[in-house]
């Protein structure tokens, strides 16, 4: 069973500049085990950042970040290898099919019984027709799908995922979704960033709202709503549309970072 | 907990990928049949010219009384210099992993990712992604063309037994020749890639780096270091020199061992805001009138400009003009068995066109034109635009300091003329053969065989008739001899007709191939018509 006294993702005023520009900070974020954690924002508000910074994908400019008790700057090979990482827009190796991207990112584990869990989870996301099909040649979803099964692979303890299910369809949704509640109650945990509100009611325990690269509120989904009445697009526009009215009348200079 | 794969574990399971991934995309362009034919391709070509061996070295002249002399042959030294100097060359060329493997970091969110760009996600270090690349780059062109290299030589000296055909060359020597060559392409893979590491450091790096890749060219021009010092592979050919291979190729390994662990774990995609240059860019081009051609040619310069490529591109492409400056510099043509001058170089400045036309392609996807009103061959001849604004006044530098070197000038026009002409078509025919994807073309054996044809036959003409120029100081003292005997003037030593003939011929071949560039051009429409946008 988890520990809720575990924490697994420490962030401390955590920051990413870019020149001059400070793109995010300050971002403080502390994530228990057994938790399903959602950080939301509009388009550019800096989840796909904030996750590259917690999985040793991109160095901090400012703060510490340490996952699973990995320092993520310092050792990013040991915390790739022991979490699983779904981000939004990157695809499979476009010239491997798809169980060989599995077999690759098993190898790189050293997980054992590799070829049974290739096969489980190929057939698990209905992938075994595509078996010899190079993934350049899937469809959006199906390289989506590749992706999940190769974090999903190691089963490991802490899943970060960026716009999980934008490419799935509603079936694939549906199994993912049970799938990832099933893993948090077995004691999983997971991180997830995305701009689908509905998400956040449907499966998180705690979610943070974050823009211009801030977070703007953080606590359990009930706690951020004013009133019973409140829905969370009104938690979010109220948030939201707040932090982004003060930008404009401070004269933002333009969000000046990927995503 | 698991712990990542380290060392050679981790090497092997990346290599294996690597290579199937390789050799995917180079079968995704072309068809399987035309994979495998390439080494047979090269294999045949090879056998050919082990054959025409006899008639370079001469020891073949009981074979026929036109064979040249045993004076104006070339030695085998010169020979194996012509075969590792491209080798080299070539292996220069495509080994600047650090800057690969950076450009597929930042593409890895497009319509194509590669094994290369795996760091970013999965438990691997950039380091040993790289090291890997050159392992796998190294075995697939050792399989792919000095094997059958080798093996076409093999069949050259088998040919002997069956015909009557002659080579001087033997079973004993193909071995040490395969090491040779192996070791020289390790090595010239090797210097390429830890060069662009040393370059993707920044600072005083990028600076000093070009300047001291020129200084060792020069050097080795000049002597100042030993050739055997720096052409390992020259070395392991000559008598005795085979156990050279031993600490050469563990030196390329180590090299390129270094060079990888200065690749560090950057996976930034850095945003920065741009001032806007399409339009100023579009505004300067009016010559190219107001259609699609001057709007892509705009969009073309500022991918260069802004992905960086154009300060990488314009050293890669100086950096064997520069050789073959110190190559005008070096050679002795009072002791050259041919008389090699200004016009025999001319017409190679203009092929390493190919190179630039190929990095032009790669800057970035153009799948998203396939919705835009726009066809394939529109952004082709684009790009072959692009090539002759950024790169024709890099050759005319060239070819004058050149002129310098050799003290030529007079021949310099036609020197110009024949390296324009050559110029422009060898970048038509690369563009009409391989549209927008010459990277992948290189492995298919149908294009490769009329890349060869196309411009091994006008290269070679060329390269022969300006032999008939000979010393050139026959334009030099002309303007002389008319000041001195008026309409009486002639060169006393040279026989005018041969070289008037020669001259024609030149200046014909050069025509034609601006005729066929156009016509390739024309051409491009019913051959890339209909293709999708992909590279």
């Amino acid at each position: 069973m988890p520990d809720p006294d575990e924490s697994l993702v420490i962030a401390k005023d955590l920051g990413k500049r870019y020149g001059d520009f400070i793109a995010l900070h300050p971002l403080d974020v502390n994530v228990s085990s057994g938790e399903f954690f959602g950080v939301f924002g509009p388009n550019g508000a800096g989840k796909s950042t904030f996750i590259k910074l917690l999985t040793g994908q991109l160095r901090p400019s400012i703060g510490s970040v340490e996952v699973l008790g990995i320092n993520a700057a310092r050792d990013p090979q040991k915390l790739k290898a022991n979490i699983g990482i779904v981000p939004e827009s990157e695809s499979p190796p476009s010239y491997l099919t798809p169980s060989e991207f599995l077999q690759f990112v098993g190898k790189l584990r050293g997980i054992d019984d590799l070829d049974n869990k290739v096969e489980h989870w190929m057939n698990w996301f209905g992938l075994e027709e595509k078996r010899d099909t190079m993934c350049k040649d899937l469809s959006k979803g199906q390289r989506q799908k590749v992706m999940l099964a190769s974090a999903f692979i190691h089963e490991p303890r802490l899943l970060f995922l960026d716009e999980p299910f934008a490419n799935l369809d509603p079936i694939y949704q549906r199994k993912c979704r049970q799938w990832l509640l099933d893993m948090v109650a077995k004691g999983g945990t997971i991180f997830l960033c995305s701009h689908v509100l509905e998400m956040a009611e449907r499966m998180c325990n705690r979610m943070a709202i974050i823009n211009n690269g801030k977070v703007l509120a953080a606590g359990t989904v009930k706690g951020l709503k004013n009133s019973e009445s409140e829905t969370l697009e009104d938690v979010f526009i109220r948030l939201v549309g707040h932090s982004i009215g003060e930008a404009e009348r401070l004269g933002d200079e333009g969000v000046n970072e990927e995503e | 907990m698991h712990t990542p794969l380290v060392g050679f574990k981790a090497f092997s399971a990346t290599f294996k990928v690597m290579f199937i991934e390789e050799f995917r995309e180079n079968l995704d362009f072309a068809k399987r049949r035309r994979i495998l034919l390439f080494p047979l391709l090269v294999a045949l070509v090879t056998m050919v010219a082990t054959i025409g061996l006899q008639f370079l070295v001469g020891e073949g002249a009981a074979q026929g009384a036109d064979s040249l002399s045993d004076s104006k042959n070339f030695s085998w030294d010169e020979l194996r210099i012509g075969l590792h100097i491209p080798l080299l060359l070539f292996s220069l060329g495509m080994g600047s992993f650090a800057f690969l493997g950076r450009e597929k970091v930042l593409a890895r969110t497009g319509t194509k990712n590669y094994v290369l760009a795996s760091p970013a996600l999965q438990p691997l270090t950039n380091s040993t992604a790289h090291f890997t690349y050159y392992m796998k780059d190294l075995s697939y062109y050792v399989m792919l063309i000095l094997t059958p290299v080798i093996s076409g030589m093999a069949i050259g000296i088998i040919l002997e037994s069956f015909t009557n055909v002659s080579t001087p060359l033997e079973f004993s020597s193909l071995p040490r020749t395969w090491i040779a060559m192996v070791v020289t392409l390790a090595q010239g893979l090797a210097f390429s890639f830890i060069a662009s590491s040393l370059w993707l450091l920044g600072g005083w790096f990028s600076r000093l780096t070009p300047l001291f890749v020129i200084g060792l060219g020069t050097a080795l021009g000049l002597g100042i270091v030993p050739r055997q010092y720096l052409l390992w592979g020259l070395t392991t050919q000559q008598p005795n020199g085979i156990l050279i291979a031993i600490p050469a190729i563990c030196a390329s390994i180590f090299l390129a061992w270094a060079a990888s662990k200065l690749v560090r774990d950057d996976f930034e995609v850095k945003v920065i805001s741009k001032r806007e240059i399409l339009i100023p860019a579009w505004n300067r081009l009016k010559f190219l009138g107001n259609g699609s051609l001057r709007l892509l040619v705009a969009k073309e310069a500022v991918d260069l400009i802004r992905s960086g490529s154009l300060k990488k591109m314009i050293v890669s492409y100086s950096v064997p003009l520069i050789v073959l400056l110190l190559m005008a510099w070096l050679v002795d043509f009072a002791e050259a068995p041919i008389p090699i001058n200004l016009l025999s170089y001319a017409p190679f400045l203009g092929f390493f066109g190919f190179n630039f036309y190929s990095w032009l392609t790669a800057l970035d996807s153009p799948e998203y034109m396939n919705g835009l009103p726009l066809s394939v061959p529109q952004l082709i001849r684009a790009k072959v635009t692009v090539y002759f604004l950024a790169t024709t006044w890099i050759s005319v530098i060239f070819l004058c300091l050149m002129a310098w070197k050799l003290d030529e000038w007079a021949v310099l026009p036609v020197g110009l003329v024949v390296m324009m002409a050559n110029s422009i078509y060898i970048v038509c025919l690369t563009a009409f053969l391989m549209g927008l994807a010459p990277n992948k073309a290189i492995f298919d054996a149908k294009i490769m065989a009329w890349f060869w044809l196309g411009t091994v036959i006008p290269l070679l003409s060329l390269f022969l008739l300006s032999f008939t120029q000979g010393d050139v100081s026959f334009y030099e003292n002309w303007a002389g001899q008319v000041s001195e005997k008026g309409l009486d003037a002639e060169a006393a030593v040279y026989d005018e007709g041969r070289v008037a003939a020669g001259f024609k011929g030149i200046l014909w071949v050069s025509a034609g191939l601006v005729v066929a560039a156009i016509v390739l051009m024309k051409l491009l429409d019913r051959k890339w018509g209909r293709a999708e946008f992909n590279n």
